[in-house]
């Protein structure tokens, strides 16, 4: 028993996403037909069974050598089940544990959460999101060798710089079915790289990094031209230039949008809606913000690293403004923050198997401006690029505060990035930043994670220093 | 078990290879605002195989042990395709090989209390704080985490090894003016489910924090001395030197070498920082480290001046140094890297913490942590609560106050050092390399800093 549900292995099937339990046909069974949901259907009001099933391999270097190739399996499912109006929860990464996590998860349904909304019912997908399975066919030696390509353009650039580098792939598989009829299945894939050039030296420890994740294999020549960025950003910061504190006008690059940002993220959450932790608790319609800010939930985008056509509670997921022109157009909630606060669901339960659901982003995608990012630096002159803020998540996020360490600045002087500034740090009120702060917004964007960003030049910003 | 696993270890072939199995149980109780939101059972089983050949690493987790020996297979075959290129060799610090079983020595067993009784003690915490006038959310975390791992490695190494881990943090929301505040408090520890009772007084002290701090300034930027409590010190020491004192940051590297010499004064005389895993009870106790080598006090710092630092066997091979039982790996999904135990600046000679403010016209009292991190140079972490100190009295409550600077200038700036060491665990851990949350501790005196750089307005 429980078997029915535990067939099927990651990357069986090239066919990409599945988008319902109709196109799922011949690759599993259908588990309303199965024993075990038909037993665990008898025992519970109402059930909720998640399982995921993955592998990968990773190639790193570490101080210039191999180090490590790292290769994991991973496994797990987990039940909700309803009694009596709660919810027990229980998980195991142990394989043949379904009968035991289903015990164990209505053992826990009495003292568990009510259940006062409902399991997601049957409902396809709204849009389809690449696969790639190359991702599960990473081959060591060509990852070692594409290390070492990266290692001496790093080299070539600054001979003392000391490299890191790592590529991974790997494929997920993952399956929702519920007593509402729900039943999807999405096979992931997902690759990735890091790029790093580091020197530890007196008075000047300095890293500088590239990466991105993606649900294709991303081509070498990306790899390689990342490398060469990160030797020259880190050629530049190894020049130290003196620095006071003061107001500054200041290029925020994405790494350091995606910081200013996390205020408004905590603040969309609908757990914070639902608790009224939120200052947008009653915002919705209203322009909070500058209107070149535009921010929308895109969890179909080709090229990011997370999304999904389900979200962790087989919902399926929404392309979404969540920030239009400055306006508050949109929160993100699980099945049970949008009971609470009466508004629809929005495919934004994320979680992981072990888990139960969280509201959170797929991908947040930041609107284009329209200024040249070399117009920008010439417009920042006698200002500071910041690149990297150390110890941000420690901030006060609900109060929009956003605080850290400069751990890569630069000084702007001609035009472009003179040197580095160290030793300074900076504290701001992202909501009023984000309002009246903004003096332009790039027209080039990157990836810093699951979010795609512009460059942010901004007036006013308080900069401590020794 | 034990007979098979060595062999299997003995007879893969690589320069070395270690085996590690893991069978834990976790139950999970989390308030959010008046909601029990997440009452939760959960099982981990699983295993890894690590071996090095040539100096590369193979490293393959699973989660059915019947495939083991294809995995050991797998492991040495990915490490010997990766290692044809390389040109270093394995060097693994010698140990004496250890044959141990450590059993579970529990002063109070948390699984001979109730689920049922569990969620009233931590539901009666939750309510306290949303009772209190003021308060507009809470969250209340525990967890228990019962574990038993079993290690082999070609070298005849067994260890079967039994530990518990708990924690919860506490913390109330106070909302005013549309500024929102935290206040918070917590525990932990390894052997003893007593500890998580009694606590409302610290439940209540957490929601006042929030609701003066809701209406508290925020802190107006700039260069102030800075007296921190031991929690807030405990975390300054973790971030702002545990973390340099970890052997991979240094093995490989000539040039960190050079700056952190064995030798070198960082501080003063009265200053003294060790990190141990032989503190029985706290969340960083560790009779042995995740490559099987037993654990002890390290010394770092002695009287101002660099003596040691935290190492892996591969490590401390590196550098020929002796292991000192730091290498930790969060489960079996990761391989063992140079972690802290229980960090800590030892008592000074500056009496109490109202010695150490007498003197100060103008500066900062900075009180637990809402957490930090560091790049090796710089550090960052922020206070869970923080007053002025004006003309050597405590004065007003501020708010969003964030300590930053640089390691090396700060040790140097430790003006002053108490001599009322304290340690109090919580339910947070460390993480590195995506390692996270690791069980760790960490304890200071209060402390003195002259010249730290506070982000505000």
């Amino acid at each position: 028993m429980g078997r029915d549900f535990d067939s099927g292995a990651p990357g069986a099937s090239n066919t990409g996403k599945a988008t319902s339990s109709e196109a799922d046909t011949g690759v599993y069974e259908k588990p309303a037909a199965t024993k075990f949901t038909e037993r665990l259907g008898s025992l519970a009001d109402a059930y909720e069974m998640y399982k995921s099933e993955g592998r990968s391999l990773s190639v790193s270097f570490e101080n210039d050598r191999l180090n490590e190739i790292r290769q994991g399996e991973s496994y797990g499912i987990s039940i909700r089940a309803v009694k009596q109006g709660k919810i027990g929860f229980s998980y195991s990464s142990k394989p043949d544990e379904i009968d035991h996590v289903a015990q164990s998860a209505l053992r826990m349904a009495p003292w568990g959460k009510p259940y006062d909304y409902e399991f997601a019912a049957k409902a396809n997908a709204n849009q389809s999101r690449p696969y790639d399975p190359a991702c599960g066919e990473i081959s060591v030696e060509r990852s070692v060798e594409l290390c070492e390509n990266v290692k001496d353009i790093i080299k070539s650039i600054d001979p003392e710089a000391t490299t890191d580098v790592s590529i991974r792939g790997g494929l997920n598989s993952t399956r929702i079915a519920t007593s509402r009829g729900q039943d999807c299945r999405e096979d992931e894939s997902g690759f990735g790289y890091f790029v790093s050039a580091r020197i530890s030296e007196e008075g000047n420890f300095l890293t500088v990094y590239r990466g991105r994740g993606s649900a294709r294999v991303i081509a070498d020549d990306e790899i390689l031209e990342q490398a060469r960025e990160t030797g020259h950003e880190f050629k530049i910061a190894r020049k130290l230039l003196p620095f006071s504190r003061g107001k500054y006008r200041v290029l925020f690059a994405p790494h350091a949008v995606a910081d200013l940002l996390l205020p408004i993220v905590v603040g969309i959450n609908g757990m914070n809606i639902a608790r009224k932790t939120s200052r947008f608790v009653d915002s919705l319609g209203e322009e909070l913000f500058d209107k070149r800010i535009s921010l929308e939930d895109d969890p179909f985008h080709p090229d990011a690293p997370s999304g999904a056509q389900y979200d962790g509670e087989g919902v399926p997921a929404q392309k979404r403004p969540i920030i239009e022109r400055g306006i508050l157009k949109g929160f993100v909630h699980t099945l049970s923050t949008a009971q609470k606060c009466g508004h629809a669901p929005t495919g934004n339960g994320q979680r992981s198997v072990s888990s139960q659901p969280a509201p959170g982003l797929h991908s947040v995608i930041m609107a284009a401006g329209d200024t040249e990012l070399d117009q920008m630096y010439r417009d920042a002159e006698g200002g500071l690029c910041v690149s990297q803020l150390l110890g941000t998540f420690t901030s006060n996020f609900l109060a929009g505060q956003v605080s850290g360490n400069v751990s890569l600045g630069f000084l702007v002087k001609d035009g472009q990035r003179a040197g580095r500034v160290k030793n300074c740090a900076l504290n701001v009120n992202s909501f009023d930043v984000l309002k009246s702060q903004v003096v332009s917004v790039s027209k080039q964007r990157e990836w810093v994670g699951g979010e795609y960003l512009p460059w942010l030049l901004v007036d006013g910003i308080g900069i401590s220093a020794r | 078990m034990k007979e098979q696993l060595i062999d299997l270890a003995r007879k893969s072939g690589a320069d070395f290879c270690e085996i590690r199995i893991e069978d834990s149980t976790q139950t999970s109780i989390n308030f959010q605002g008046p909601e029990l939101e997440n009452v939760q059972e959960s099982h981990m089983y699983g295993g890894n195989v690590r071996v090095a050949v040539n100096g590369t690493w193979g490293f393959v987790t699973f989660n059915n042990p019947d495939e083991l020996p294809r995995r050991i297979s797998e492991a040495v075959r990915n490490a010997r395709a990766a290692s044809a290129r390389s040109t270093v060799r394995s060097v693994l610090a010698p140990v004496e090989p250890v044959q141990a079983e450590v059993r579970l020595d529990l002063k109070s067993d948390p699984r001979e209390v109730s689920l049922d009784e569990k969620i009233r003690l931590f539901g009666g915490y939750n309510q306290r704080m949303l009772d209190t006038p003021g308060i507009t959310s809470t969250n209340v975390r525990y967890f228990d985490k019962l574990s038993s791992i079993r290690y082999a490695n070609s070298e005849g190494t067994w260890i079967a090894r039994e530990c518990a881990d708990m924690g919860m943090g506490a913390s109330a929301l106070a909302k005013k003016n549309g500024t929102t505040a935290r206040g918070s408090a917590a525990q932990g520890g390894r052997d003893d489910f007593e500890l998580f009772r009694g606590m409302d007084a610290e439940m209540d002290k957490a929601a006042k924090a929030a609701i003066e701090a809701a209406d508290a300034p925020v802190v107006e930027g700039g260069t102030y001395t800075v007296v921190c409590d031991p929690n807030l010190a405990g975390v300054f020491v973790h971030e702002a030197f545990g973390h340099l004192s970890e052997g991979d940051n240094v093995a490989e590297d000539p040039r960190m070498q050079e700056v952190l010499k064995l030798g070198r004064r960082f501080g003063e005389d009265y200053l003294n920082i060790y990190d141990t895993g032989l503190d029985v009870g706290l969340r960083g106790y560790l009779p042995y480290d995740d490559e099987g080598v037993p654990t002890e006090k390290t010394w770092l710092i002695r009287d101002g001046v660099l003596v040691g630092r935290l190492h892996s066997r591969e490590t401390a091979g590196r550098m020929n140094e002796k292991p000192t039982g730091n290498a930790r790996a969060l489960s079996y999904k990761f391989p063992p890297i140079p972690r802290m135990r229980n960090t800590c600046i030892a008592n000074g000679p500056h009496g109490k913490f109202e010695d150490l403010i007498k003197d100060i016209k103008l500066g900062i009292y900075a009180i637990d942590s809402a957490g930090g991190q560091t790049n090796g140079e710089l550090f960052t972490f922020t206070a869970g609560q923080a007053f002025m100190i004006r003309n050597g009295k405590l004065a007003e409550r501020i708010r969003d106050v964030t300590l930053g600077g640089n390691v090396f200038d700060t040790l140097r700036n430790i003006t002053g050092v108490a001599g009322d060491y304290n340690v109090h665990d919580s339910s947070g851990g460390c993480g590195k390399a995506g390692q996270m949350p690791l069980p760790v501790s960490h304890g200071s005196p209060h402390i003195k800093i002259k010249d730290v750089v506070i982000g505000g307005r």
